[in-house]
């Protein structure tokens, strides 16, 4: 019998049972609409997340962290190690960079920029007449994407702060340009003497606050400067005073990021290229996409039994058809061949149907997942034409797969048997 | 020409053995009619599985011009019956679903026929049993009388040199019946196909060249018409075909 033949009869046998076929292959259509939403929000996640990291780091920029020594065992005690740490409850401590660890990596050849990171919270900030919050501190990146609803963050000077739009709200502040040049008070407070400290800061521009941008929307962005000056306030004194636990390195232009990251790591340091921490966001994506997946195989592996079901229901159902056909001379494995057809059938349609309803409900749906996670113009959802090829040729496989056995069983039937049934 | 030579066919192991088929011999020429004649579970059915392959006995040969069929694979006895043999049933096992004219297409599709050389084959068959204005109909709308016409369209389609025919107007009233017959006889006699009808109908056999009577999986006695049977030109004035 001729392919062609074979799967024609086996579209039309399909077509004779339309109810059970449907109701199969939307089983199958269950796990094709979570794999394919499962890829389009993994492609949508790492275009995103690229989006970000390219517009808010500096490829030249390298990540710089204390060796930890955390391979060792967590259920045995760890060594001690000489320099300045932040100790968590436990017994835990995290080494961190002192301020003669930063001259090493200033020394560096190719360095043009070393930047601590100062681990920075504000007591509060407040402005007259309004009730005091709490806010974390950071320095101003001219990098960082965001959103600005008025004045510029091109450039913060010193004394002025870059507000999220959250803050600019209970703090009172007029809505709009009018907020540009009003000042707020952050105060600090020393840690071993509990001394006090106001400054008064002038906001050059509030920024919106976004569930996902870089910049949290509990953080004020000051200068590079202003920080400095606030974390040494807060840490005089404490062994803390200078350390930090880690610092932004900047090499001298992209070539040369490598060698400074091994030059790094010979002085006995942790460091990561722009690259790196990508890696890692990429792959938290990864891991959740496959999750998703998982999810989506789980139900492909549960509709499989619903195909070997169906289909042995079918083989029963059409034992004199099958009689017949193998009278008339149908080999056995063309007999079997139309059941696996049939089979791919099943998967074809419920891969087109779940991958296509997954297409359209997350076009609908979208606008709105941008809109609620604040994304802009970003999609989370990017559905690849390459996706639907793989789900729904992957799923012809898997429904093939498991037709093997009822069609097997239809290609051992004996005519003579079959012919018999009245 | 097939050969029957010392076929025997036993069902069951051991006690419970059954011999459907003991020794039996019987040779027929081609063209010829033959009725296997016998009562329920004489042997007749086995005997015609046997000769069309669809059943292999344990011991002897059935040689189809000049092959033993029960030495060939399994493909080879598939191609064999898709090529040689056309099948006609009494409860005609027609697709109900299906049109009348992928009822027909059936044989010639397994046959690997042509899809340009189907469509001819199909409506020439169905015109030799006047059902071509019914050639876009289900198959399940169609009488008694006009699915087993349906079924002999689909027997002589792919051109087949042998036509075996299990009780074949046994689901059918006379006067289709008669029809039936006349269809089958004519292009037996028309074609110079070999026509071997099972039957326990003692008229049905009546009208044919040979009649081979079985009786507990023995031949118990063949009856044959005096003239040696060349084919075409045997006519029996009693039966008229259209």
């Amino acid at each position: 019998m001729r392919l062609t033949d074979t799967i024609r009869r086996a579209g039309r046998s399909l077509r004779q049972a339309k109810a059970r076929t449907l109701l199969t292959s939307l089983a199958i259509g269950v796990g094709a609409f979570t794999i394919t939403l499962a890829l389009a929000a993994g492609e949508g996640g790492r275009q995103y997340a690229g989006e970000i990291i390219s517009s808010n780091t500096d490829v030249r920029e390298l990540f710089v962290q204390p060796k930890q020594d955390n391979m060792t065992d967590p259920t045995k005690p760890r060594e001690f190690v000489e320099g300045p740490s932040m100790t968590f409850g436990g017994g835990f401590s995290q080494q961190m960079l002192s301020t003669k660890d930063i001259k090493t990596l200033e020394s560096i050849e190719n360095v043009t920029e070393v930047v601590p990171i100062y681990n920075a919270s504000a007591l509060y900030v407040t402005r007259e007449g309004q009730k005091k919050f709490q806010a974390g501190l950071e320095p101003h990146n001219s990098s960082m994407r965001s959103e600005v609803l008025a004045g510029t963050t091109d450039h913060v000077g010193n004394n002025q702060v870059i507000l999220p739009s959250a803050f600019a709200d209970v703090l009172g502040l007029p809505d709009g340009e009018a907020a540009i040049g009003k000042t707020v008070q952050v105060v600090m407070e020393n840690a071993v003497t509990g001394q006090r400290k106001t400054y008064t800061l002038q906001v050059s521009a509030v920024v919106k606050s976004s569930v996902i941008s870089a910049i949290g929307s509990t953080t004020l962005q000051v200068s590079r400067d202003t920080v400095a000056n606030m974390y040494s306030f807060a840490m005089a004194g404490t062994p803390m005073a200078d350390a930090y636990v880690g610092a932004g390195v900047r090499a001298k232009d992209e070539a040369s990021v490598e060698g400074v990251k091994k030059a790094i790591e010979d002085k006995g340091f942790l460091a990561q290229t722009a690259e790196d921490l990508m890696g890692f966001l990429f792959q938290f994506i990864n891991v959740l996409m496959g999750i998703l997946i998982g999810f989506g195989a789980l139900a492909v592996l549960t509709s499989v039994f619903g195909i070997i079901n169906t289909q042995y229901i079918s083989v029963l159902e059409r034992t004199q058809q099958i009689g017949l056909m193998k009278a008339l001379g149908m080999r056995r494995r063309d007999v079997g061949r139309l059941f696996k057809f049939e089979a791919a059938w099943i998967g074809f349609l419920g891969g087109a149907l779940g991958s296509g309803a997954a297409l359209l409900a997350g076009t609908l749906a979208n606008p709105w997942i941008s809109d609620t996670l604040s994304l802009g113009e970003s999609r989370l959802l990017i559905f690849q034409p390459w996706s639907f090829a793989v789900i729904i040729g992957g799923l012809m496989f898997v429904a093939v797969v498991s037709g093997i056995l009822p069609s097997r069983k239809a290609a051992k039937l004996d005519p003579i048997e079959a012919l018999r049934t009245e | 020409m097939i050969e029957v030579k010392n076929i025997t066919k036993t069902y069951g192991k051991k006690q419970n053995a059954f011999t459907a088929l003991d020794n039996v011999s019987l040779s027929i020429p081609q063209g010829t009619s033959v009725a296997i004649l016998g009562k329920s579970g004489s042997g007749k059915s086995t005997l015609m599985h046997a000769m069309s392959g669809l059943d292999r006995p344990e011991k002897g040969e059935v040689i189809v011009d000049g092959e033993n069929i029960l030495k060939l694979k399994q493909k080879a006895v598939d191609r064999f019956r898709a090529q040689k043999i056309g099948f006609i049933f009494q409860s005609f096992f027609v697709q109900g679903n299906e049109s009348v004219y992928d009822n027909v297409s059936l044989p010639l599709e397994i046959a690997g026929v042509s899809r340009s050389k189907r469509k001819t084959r199909v409506e020439a068959a169905l015109a030799a049993v006047e059902l071509s204005d019914k050639i876009k109909n289900k198959a399940k709308n169609l009488s008694g009388g006009q699915k087993q016409r349906l079924a002999i369209a689909r027997a002589i389609a792919n051109e087949p040199a042998i036509i075996f025919a299990d009780e074949p107007t046994g689901n059918l009233d006379s006067v289709t019946g008669e029809k039936v017959e006349q269809l089958l006889f004519g292009y037996n006699k028309e074609k110079g196909v070999t026509l071997i009808i099972v039957t326990h109908d003692a008229d049905l056999a009546a009208k044919c060249d040979m009649v081979v009577n079985i009786k507990d999986g023995k031949i118990e006695s063949i009856q044959q018409e005096s003239r040696t049977v060349t084919a075409k030109a045997v006519r029996r004035p009693s039966r008229k075909v259209q």
